[in-house]
């Protein structure tokens, strides 16, 4: 007892207690599973991990500097140009819907393409890894670092106003420090996001680091180092992602309950100016890509120009052939991913909604779905392939695996969100739990809850497209992976193209659904 | 025009405002033709959503009167605002919550492009009741020292203007009367011009030299009413006959503003 209260560290323990023991139930877990008869040629065990990082401790560290140095650059450069893209938006309101239109398009280009075309132009080094990281992370934190910038109350302006101060001392007074809750809860996803794309980049063809150990290990079926590999790749995320909380939380004295991607626009504008708009980005996203292949003048074989793609598919004589072999792909690919996409979200909004009809289970539930949250799913996407084989089970879990945690995360921080006084007056009724839920906690939630939907439909397309360029050998991932080792980069061009499109397809049906719940339900939240 | 020495005056002519909404125009100012003697501290009444802030706003130059124009010693709003000539008061008190106490009356230095006494803020915060508190944030503070640290950064440029929009309006009773005591002293011995807005009577004939009641939206001024109390005011000089009267007055005013208005001021809040 004695000791307890002298160090200030135990008696901290209480606080740190649940997530604790909710680990040691996890390993002790994971331990019991693979020491079940015949798990061993699935599952290495938490001790069989720990002897195969203690064997190949030199080779591990040597894969794991490799890899997370990419991942720091990616995630400087990606966050710098996060920044840059917030501040050019914020500095030019009119382009604002047009930079954040190329910038969605950007962050839906499949990485898993993206990687190996960067692979060819760039040449051999880890430029496509650092690459990789950068285009996993700036999107997430450009998002709500553009919404921090206005985030401050009117009369702070004022305030600078009254002083004969203009927009420049606001900017530098009051919105970049406003922003900073932002910027952090960013960096924070960003994270765990960097390492999974320098992964990524890896199992797309790089020469030393952990994706390609991942890679060796897969094929030669190695259990343990699976395993190991995926746990230090979680752990390291893990780790960063609470440095990077740790850090803002003692930088920023109260936090503000931060939305990651608030709703746009209650009244859409109408379906003719958005083609308009729709149709001005890509026209600007056509001429960004041709002119960068111009301007440094890059070949033509591997860096396809949009005449190219478009020729592929639509005027050569083949074209029907390319477009039936893309789109059957395809098709294959959404048949897995929609499920899987949808089965994510359905678990993570029902089980956040459980969890707050019995809030003990919610306290204990929350550290361990914020930590496992941080995990790069992607990276443990050979552990699922070992667990549930190639078939399409394996995969439709993946996806799932991926969509759940940050959508989980997302409700139970929304169903919190229900204002106290609300719950009061449902109390004061002495209303039921189910009542307050309908009626005061659900409408909460489902801003948070659009909010991730939309966030981790790139996330879904990545993970059903890895696992296939890894294990199942079908879907649009496969053949991506085909093109790449059979150098038809006009086949992988177009991929990415459609890839990429299709998923911003999917980002605008779930806006405009988005909007219309809204509108019935949380009409405050738009604007 | 260049400033005429002592505290400034303000002149409104013709000052109003129209809001254009989606539902159509609301006018949320008369055309108004208003003087403010330099160096008084005068109060604006009238009842809520009347166009009093409205009002002072437009005198800030934080807003665009539709019509007229405000002078203030011959210069306008924006001039006044850009050698840091006012300093304005604000219902919230605006406190920037990264900032300590100290941090935050110097920033109303740094955007008025002067340098920072970090004695001289000790001093000001001292007068204000918050020694000891000027590491502080303002997250850790009451309602009630929040508002002082607001009027303490509104103080710290030695504004020759200072408006002050419901200064009071967050805190409890107590703490209220206790501030309406002591911190007109901080201006009056500068000489500032000082306009108060305020829907408390007491208040406003507690503080000023002379109340402006104002009727419902939009705006017109119901009663004049010259506050000939002796400065500065005595501990319990609520209490005395002189004080209610003019009370009374300010209260007679506000209700014929309302009864003039009728109906269609009703409709209008």
């Amino acid at each position: 007892m004695s000791t307890a209260e002298s160090l200030p560290a135990l008696r901290r323990l209480p606080a740190l207690g649940a997530p604790f023991a909710a680990g040691l139930v996890l390993i002790l877990l994971w331990e019991g599973l693979a020491r079940l008869p015949g798990a061993e040629v699935l599952l290495a065990g938490p001790w069989d991990v720990a002897l195969w990082l203690r064997e190949n401790a030199g080779l591990m560290g040597r894969a794991l500097a490799v890899t997370g140095a990419e991942a720091a650059a990616g995630f400087v450069l990606g966050n710098l140009a996060a920044v840059a893209l917030a501040l050019l938006a914020f500095a030019l309101p009119r382009a604002e819907r047009l930079i954040a239109a190329l910038a969605l398009l950007v962050f839906c280009l499949p990485l898993v393409a993206t990687g190996p075309i960067l692979r060819v132009l760039y040449g051999p080094g880890p430029g496509p890894q650092i690459t990789l990281a950068a285009l996993a992370v700036y999107y997430t934190t450009f998002v709500p670092l553009l919404v921090g910038l206005r985030a401050a109350p009117a009369t702070w302006f004022d305030m600078v106003a009254s002083y004969g101060r203009g927009h420049v001392a606001a900017l530098i007074h009051v919105r970049l420090f406003a922003a900073l809750p932002y910027l952090v809860a960013g960096l924070q996803i960003a994270a765990p996001a960097a390492f999974l794309g320098a992964m990524v980049g890896e199992f797309t063809g790089a020469e030393r680091g952990m994706g390609v150990l991942t890679i060796r290990a897969l094929r030669a079926l190695d259990v343990e180092a699976t395993w190991a590999l995926a746990t230090v790749a979680a752990l390291v995320s893990i780790a960063v992602y609470a440095a990077i909380g740790r850090a803002g939380r003692r930088l920023l004295n109260a936090p503000p309950p931060v939305l990651l991607a608030p709703p746009s626009a209650a009244r859409g504008p109408s379906p003719g100016r958005l083609l308009l708009r729709a149709g001005l980005a890509g026209a600007v996203a056509l001429a960004l890509w041709w002119g960068a292949m111009e301007a440094f003048d890059l070949n033509r074989f591997f860096a396809k120009r949009p005449g190219d793609v478009w020729a592929f598919l639509v005027t050569r004589p083949e074209a029907g052939a390319h477009r039936a072999e893309l789109f059957g792909a395809l098709g294959e690919t959404l048949a897995l991913a929609v499920p899987g996409y949808l089965a994510g979200l359905a678990l993570g909004a029902a089980l956040a909604v459980g969890l707050t009809l019995a809030p003990r289970a919610a306290s204990l539930a929350m550290p361990v779905a914020v930590t496992l949250r941080a995990v790069p799913i992607v990276t443990t996407a050979p552990l699922i392939v070992l667990l549930m084989g190639r078939g399409p089970a394996g995969t439709i879990a993946l996806v799932a695996v991926m969509i759940f945690f940050p959508v989980f995360v997302a409700c139970l921080h929304g169903l919190a969100r229900a204002p106290g006084q609300v719950l009061d007056v449902f109390d004061s009724y002495a209303a039921g739990p189910v009542q307050r839920l309908l009626h005061a906690q659900l409408p909460a939630m489902l801003p948070a809850f659009f909010a991730s939907a939309r966030m981790s439909l790139p996330a879904a397309m990545l993970a059903v497209t890895v696992v296939e360029w890894l294990a199942t050998g079908r879907g649009v991932g496969a053949l991506m992976a085909l093109s790449a080792s059979l150098s038809d980069y006009a086949m992988l061009w177009s991929a990415v193209v459609v890839v990429a499109l299709a998923t911003v397809a999917g980002h605008a049906l779930l806006g405009a659904a988005e909007g219309r719940v809204l509108a019935r339900y949380a009409g405050e939240q738009l604007r | 025009m260049p400033a005429e020495p002592g505290p400034p005056g303000i002149r409104c002519e013709g000052i109003a405002k129209r809001f254009e909404g989606p539902a159509g125009t609301l006018e949320a100012v008369a055309p108004l033709d208003l003087d403010f003697a330099g160096g008084r501290t005068t109060a604006l009444v009238g009842p809520s959503g009347c166009g009093k802030s409205t009002l002072l706003r437009m005198i800030a130059g934080l807003e665009a009167p539709s019509a007229g124009t405000v002078r203030i010693g011959g210069e306008t709003p924006a001039e006044v605002r850009t050698r840091a000539g006012l300093a304005v008061g604000f219902q919230d008190p605006s406190l920037l919550p990264w900032r300590t106490v100290q941090g935050n009356v110097a920033l109303a230095l740094k955007l008025a492009r002067r340098r920072a006494d970090p004695k001289a803020i000790e001093r000001l915060l001292t007068l204000v009741g918050l020694e000891g508190f000027g590491t502080t944030r303002p997250g850790a503070l009451s309602g009630g020292m929040r508002q002082r640290a607001a009027i303490a950064r509104c103080l710290v440029t030695e504004p020759e203007l200072l408006l002050l929009d419901e200064p009071f309006g967050a805190v409890d009773e107590l703490t209220r009367r206790q501030l309406a005591h002591d911190l007109p002293r901080l201006w009056e011995a500068r000489g500032t011009t000082t306009l108060f807005v305020t829907h408390s009577v007491t208040e406003a004939v507690l503080i000023s030299d002379r109340v402006l009641v104002l009727s419902p939206r939009p705006a017109r001024v119901v009663a004049d009413i010259p506050v000939t109390l002796e400065r500065p005011r005595a501990e319990g000089v609520e209490l005395t006959p002189a004080f209610a009267e003019l009370a009374e007055a300010v209260s007679a005013a506000l209700a014929r503003g309302a009864a003039e208005a009728g109906p269609k001021g009703l409709a209008a809040q």
